[in-house]
């Protein structure tokens, strides 16, 4: 069936929501996340994970303790997956999520206080500073957060609760 | 309203994020024998004061810890990873 | 009483004028007003009907603890019973209307009540309600609570959106008063995160009305410098009009904020309320102290107010009680409430203080040393007091009557955590429990009795908790205090004898009723509360409680110490539901989870059906066809005789890792796994540790150190918590790894004798059976090399079948593919019902079979159970005598004698002849449907030694529904048998 196109449905079909000087709220490219596990009583260094990334700042998200989600926005092809998960040898497995989990950009000076209206986290810099993550939930949706500027935060969502979130997010938007 | 459980790997976090299985009791080895079993599957105290539970941090790192509280006032004194309490009472 | 709007004074804002109506009648306040201001500004002075007596009342306080003035505010979806018109502010077209009363506030029915109060003494409802037991119900129970009602809850939607936020600080104070603003100064200053909440609209507190000065400047300016300074500090949030409620484990607040109550409806976006739950390392109690009333007979008349609300009604909202103002109180309270109200103008005509020998430093035309109010009357609100004192008694004419019976300090939030508060005799008042980690009291709520030590107070308590905490700073300073009227000596007074005295106003609670409770052995605070119904109306006897322990005690003869409290619990003042179910209601009261083929199944026309947050395709309906079984039948018809696509993507997905996982897996699942071979999948049955079945699915073995689970879609997520507490809590050393990968794939099953050919059409490699039999799981390239999948020949309808996944994104596409490649082999799309169908026609079980009452042998899997294993979940439960007793229900087909007829699931199993009692019940059906295959209605069921009984004859019997059923018990295999179709 050469004649076949392949065409990716994204999870949030959405135009950007609000304006950058409060809050937007953004659905990133669905590019790459690969879910990485050590394997028990292995370290893996910093540097061993940042090669899996594309080379940008906050490629590499800590999940839980020996598991970590390597992001970017190029989708990648089946070769490339092979290739990246066999960098580490038997040290982890790399889990494919690039489909399985969708990616939310919330930015502006009121970003923080838009996701306060969901996580129970403390999002204040002395706390979470840029680089910093975590899992937790934005009302009964289980998110993964980091904090990739000073106003800016991304959300990895399960693709099945994407839409959900979405909503969660534009309605809390209201006020900004 | 809210209690807040000291994740040792995620920090403070509302216990809506974590699902309580109950009382931390061992798995008895498979020769145990059927007293054993009986209790480990079916036998519960129901201590006033320090308890020891299964939580599950599902929303957050999806680890198991044991959590110690007291049952009069959810005071919690200690999370620790399962497998490190695990860890501990095999050496 | 007269009361009337002061020509000069107050904080509100004379130049602008707002309207609102109440009962109808049309009024006017200005910004700054609160509805009780505003009433009493129009001498409006009746505002309320009492719960029980009906009688007419008046407005007590100035703030949250007012018991009386209830009223309903707003119409349609905002109607708002119960509001305190003490705390609604007033806004332009605020519509209220009184509660409680028929058919008119001025003339009420209900009234006469009052001639009966001699019958509705304590414990008149159980005492009198209670035979026949019939007439509760339907007779008694709906009269009282339509003659006792309170407001009435609207019908209609609620337009408004609430939301709930987290917030975090280093220090949270409680109350805006001199006390909190002294803190929050001092914190903010050394660079603390601090929150200053407060519950009224403008932040001071008493320093709103007090009449003394600090450092020259009057206490109202002096606040408003405070707030000047906490403004410019950016670590400082005030947050007014929010409601610290509850003090929660773990140092979290909950408070409510009332973002748009004081405007007509919310500014665009802005939420009706917000919930707030703050997460505190420390916290202030700085929330003051509760005057309380004094008990004498007629206390309740209209007019009768707390003395500190007469202050503050002329001091801060210039309105002027009465024109002939009385004073009665048990300390200096007394000679400074009649000097703050004749600074501002008001007519004061009698001082009553309890106490001898206490020369008051006031000049008042009467003052009675050693006397009590005796008496009140007046039609529906006050007209003239008696004093009974030494020399006698004395009757005058008084419009309005201040109270000042002692101070109980604010100590709610402190005791929310079990602590029990304690009795200080030197402050005739029940003070906070000690050592509270985490939370301290300051101030008046702590038991200081003048601006000065409030101030001090509330500076040090914050210096030392931010030391604590790692910051520098130091107590702010304040200039002298000028004017601080201490209370001075106060006397227990709990009630003048005479007549009917009211200890609790919204519950109408009368001394009388305390001490008939004592004298029927109800004498226990927390039995008295309740057979008196004493501090449990909506204000939780904020005013009450501490004067019915003082009577109790009296009465007892014993000390309030040790009567004690009753226990004090969240919420501080009453929540609303919005704001407690916060964005969670209507559409988002949820999540909803999608499928990655929603939008192809919305193309074929489904019908979907939500299965816990799965919205899932559960037919597809044709052109002609009108009823769901007619689609379901064709769907079934078609998969048997050519091929159908559904979408099973919402099956439990988890990817296994590691060098253990194979020996994990032989641990979790019941049946063997350690040898499966690289490229097949397995049927897994996984127990409980009890022996019952908990979950089933297929496990692939895609690699030497990689697996792929598939589980229900009703426990996808319970199981992967399982798989992990085995993991790091039972076998930590295995190493096991496990990612959920249910979102990852989009997953097609295809099935139907013309499967194979359609599938090959977008597949690369070769699909005949020798390449791909039954139980292979293998990685295909799809599409000429576009795409990689993941295939897996696995059939739950028993023709031959694959299950094709493919990443998420795609999956629309690839299933647009197969249906244009399948349409000239007739593929349709089916759903979850078909789906049903299918698998009911072959006998293979669910989550109807596996109920947690069933073991694998009760379902025909018994052999499949290791015999081999040292060791795997729910196998050392096994063997117990009642899970192998040979007259377990086990599993069977069961089919109606005539194809005519038909049963449902839930139907009982019993043998022919036998009588319908609950001895002779043999089992149930656990699933049924119509089978296009069989031509009638066919089941599964789970009967007692089923297995053995295929053919005979059996009534299958539903009293629910009238149906009795001739039936047969059958193989549960209907189609198939020997399943040649499976591995064509």
């Amino acid at each position: 069936m050469p004649e076949f196109a392949l065409v990716s449905r994204p999870a949030l079909p959405h135009s950007p929501v609000g304006d950058a000087s409060r809050v937007r709220i953004e659905a990133l490219p669905e590019g790459h996340v690969l879910h990485v596990l050590a394997a028990g009583g292995r370290d893996i260094t910093p540097e061993q994970l940042a090669s899996l990334g594309d080379g940008t700042a906050h490629a590499v998200r800590r999940y839980a303790p020996g598991q970590w989600f390597v992001v970017g926005n190029e989708a990648l092809g089946s070769k490339e997956y092979r290739e990246k998960a066999a960098r580490l040898g038997a040290d982890a497995a790399v889990s494919d999520q690039s489909h399985g989990r969708v990616r939310v950009a919330v930015s502006g000076s009121g970003a923080r206080s838009l996701l306060a209206k969901g996580c129970a986290v403390d999002f204040s810099p002395s706390v979470f500073a840029v680089g910093a993550t975590a899992a937790t939930l934005y009302n009964h949706i289980g998110i993964h957060v980091t904090r990739t500027a000073e106003d800016g935060f991304e959300l990895l969502v399960l693709r099945s609760f994407a839409q959900s979130l979405w909503e969660d997010l534009s309605v809390n938007h209201g006020e900004h | 309203m809210a209690s807040l459980i000291r994740c040792p790997h995620c920090g403070a976090r509302p216990k809506e994020e974590f699902t309580i299985r109950g009382a931390a009791v061992t798995r008895p080895q498979p020769d145990a024998g059927e007293d054993a079993w009986y209790a480990y599957v079916y036998l519960r105290d129901n201590p006033m004061g320090p308890f020891d539970e299964y939580w599950h941090h599902t929303s957050g790192c999806r680890r198991w810890l044991v959590v110690s509280r007291d049952t009069r006032t959810h005071e919690t004194y200690g999370v620790r990873d399962a497998a490190a309490v695990a860890g501990e009472s095999r050496s | 009483m007269t009361a009337y709007r002061l020509g000069q004074g107050g904080r509100i804002d004379r130049s602008r004028t707002l309207g609102f109506t109440f009962d109808g009648t049309a009024l006017s306040g200005h910004p700054g007003d609160t509805l009780a201001s505003a009433l009493l500004a129009n001498n409006r002075l009746l505002v309320g009907r009492s719960f029980k007596y009906h009688r007419p009342r008046g407005v007590v306080a100035a703030g949250a603890a007012e018991p009386n003035a209830l009223v309903t505010v707003g119409s349609a979806g905002r109607r708002e019973p119960n509001s305190r018109a003490t705390m609604v502010e007033l806004h332009d077209g605020l519509r209220a209307e009184s509660q409680n009363r028929w058919p008119s506030l001025n003339w009420d029915v209900g009234a006469l009540n009052g001639f009966l109060s001699p019958f509705l003494s304590a414990g008149f409802y159980y005492k009198t309600f209670m035979w026949p037991a019939s007439f509760w119900e339907k007779l008694y129970e709906p009269f009282i609570r339509r003659a006792a009602g309170l407001g009435r809850a609207s019908y209609h939607a609620d337009p408004d959106r609430y939301e709930k936020v987290w917030a975090h600080c280093d220090l949270l104070v409680v109350g805006a008063g001199p006390t909190g603003l002294a803190a929050a100064l001092t914190a903010g200053r050394a660079g603390a995160e601090v929150i200053l909440a407060d519950e009224a609209s403008e932040p001071g507190g008493s320093l709103l009305f007090d009449s003394a000065s600090v450092d020259g400047q009057p206490a109202g300016q002096f606040a408003t410098q405070i707030l000047a300074e906490l403004a410019t500090l950016p670590n400082v949030r005030l947050m007014t009009r929010t409601t610290v409620f509850g003090w929660f484990d773990d140092m979290v607040f909950g408070a409510a904020e009332r973002v748009s109550r004081h405007v007509s409806q919310p500014l665009p976006g802005q939420p009706q309320e917000r919930l707030w739950r703050i997460v505190a390392k420390r916290a202030i109690l700085a929330t003051g102290a509760e005057q309380r009333p004094l008990v004498f007979p007629g206390n309740d008349r209209p007019g009768v107010m707390l003395a500190d609300a007469a202050v503050s009604y002329a001091r801060r909202f210039g309105v002027g009680v009465g024109r002939k103002v009385a004073v009665f109180a048990n300390s200096d309270a007394g000679a400074r409430t009649a000097a703050s109200l004749q600074a501002a103008g008001i007519n004061v005509v009698a001082l009553v203080d309890a106490r001898v020998g206490h020369p008051a430093a006031v000049t008042v035309p009467r003052i009675f040393s050693g006397g009590v109010v005796s008496g009140t009357s007046g039609s529906r609100a006050l007209g003239a007091i008696t004093v009974r004192h030494a020399g006698g008694e004395d009757r005058f004419e008084a419009d309005a009557l201040a109270m000042a019976g002692g101070y109980s300090p604010r100590i709610h939030l402190a005791c929310h955590r079990g602590g029990k508060p304690r009795w200080s005799d030197a402050h005739q008042a029940f003070l906070a429990p000690e050592g509270l980690a985490g939370l301290t009291l300051a101030g008046s709520a702590a038991g200081a009795r003048t601006l000065g030590e409030c101030l001090s107070q509330g500076a040090a308590e914050a210096a030392a908790v931010v030391a604590d905490l790692g910051h520098t700073g130091t107590a702010a300073q304040f200039g002298a205090v000028d004017g601080d009227v201490p209370e001075g000596s106060v006397r227990a007074l709990w009630h003048v004898p005479g007549g009917k005295a009211f200890v609790d106003f919204q519950n109408d609670v009368t001394v009388k009723d305390l001490g008939l409770a004592v004298r029927e052995g109800f004498s226990d605070v927390e039995l008295a509360k309740r057979y008196t119904t004493t501090g449990m109306a909506t204000d939780q006897g904020k005013l009450s409680n501490v004067n019915a322990i003082g009577i109790l005690a009296e009465a007892r003869g014993v000390s309030p110490a040790e009567v004690g409290t009753t226990t004090f619990r969240p919420f501080y003042t009453p929540v609303s539901f919005g704001a407690l179910t916060g964005s969670s209601t209507g559409h988002h009261f949820q999540p909803v989870r999608r499928s990655p083929l929603h939008g192809w199944a919305e193309k074929h026309n489904a019908v979907f059906v939500e299965t816990g947050l799965w919205v899932r395709s559960s037919w597809f309906p044709r052109q002609g066809e009108t009823h769901w079984r007619q689609s379901v039948d064709r769907e079934v018809k078609t998969v048997r005789e050519a091929a159908g696509l559904c979408d099973v993507s919402t099956l439990g997905k988890i990817e296994i890792f590691g060098a253990d996982a194979a020996e994990f897996l032989n641990r979790v699942y019941c049946n063997a796994f350690a040898k499966l071979p690289v490229g097949k999948a397995r049927y897994g049955l996984m127990l409980r540790e009890d022996g019952m079945i908990y979950d089933d699915g297929t496990t692939s073995r895609l690699d030497e150190n990689h697996f792929f689970m598939t589980t229900t879609t009703a426990l996808a997520a319970g199981v992967m918590n399982h798989l992990e507490f085995c993991a790091q809590t039972l076998w930590p050393d295995l190493d096991v790894r496990m990612a959920s990968s249910t979102d990852q794939w989009a997953q097609m099953a295809i099935a139907g004798p013309l499967s194979r050919a359609i599938l090959q059409v977008i597949v690369d490699e070769d699909l005949s059976d020798e390449n791909v039999p039954f139980l292979a799981a293998k990685t295909v390239s799809l599409f000429g090399g576009q795409l990689e999948g993941r295939l897996y020949r696995i059939s739950f309808s028993g023709e031959l079948a694959y299950e094709l996944g493919v990443p998420a994104g795609f999956g629309e596409a690839v299933a647009d593919a197969l249906m244009e490649a399948g349409e000239p082999h007739g593929i349709c799309a089916y759903g979850a019902e078909a789906l049903g169908v299918l698998r009911i026609e072959k006998g293979h079980v669910t989550h109807a079979e596996i109920n947690g009452t069933v073991t694998a042998e009760d379902l025909g899997f018994g052999r499949m159970v290791s015999q081999k294993k040292v060791d795997f979940i729910g196998k050392h439960m096994l063997e117990r005598e009642g899970l192998v007793d040979a007259e377990r229900p086990r599993l069977v087909g069961v089919k109606p004698l005539n194809p005519e007829q038909s049963f449902r699931t839930g139907a009982h199993i019993l043998a022919k002849g036998a009588e319908a009692t609950l001895e002779n019940d043999q089992g149930y059906v656990t699933s049924s449907a119509f089978s296009p295959h069989v031509g009638s209605t066919i089941g599964l069921a789970l009967v007692t030694r089923g297995p053995d009984r295929h053919g005979e004859e059996v009534v299958i019997w539903n009293a629910l529904a009238g149906e009795t059923v001739p039936g047969v018990l059958c193989d549960p295999n209907f189609v198939d048998p020997s399943n040649e179709k499976l591995h064509a």
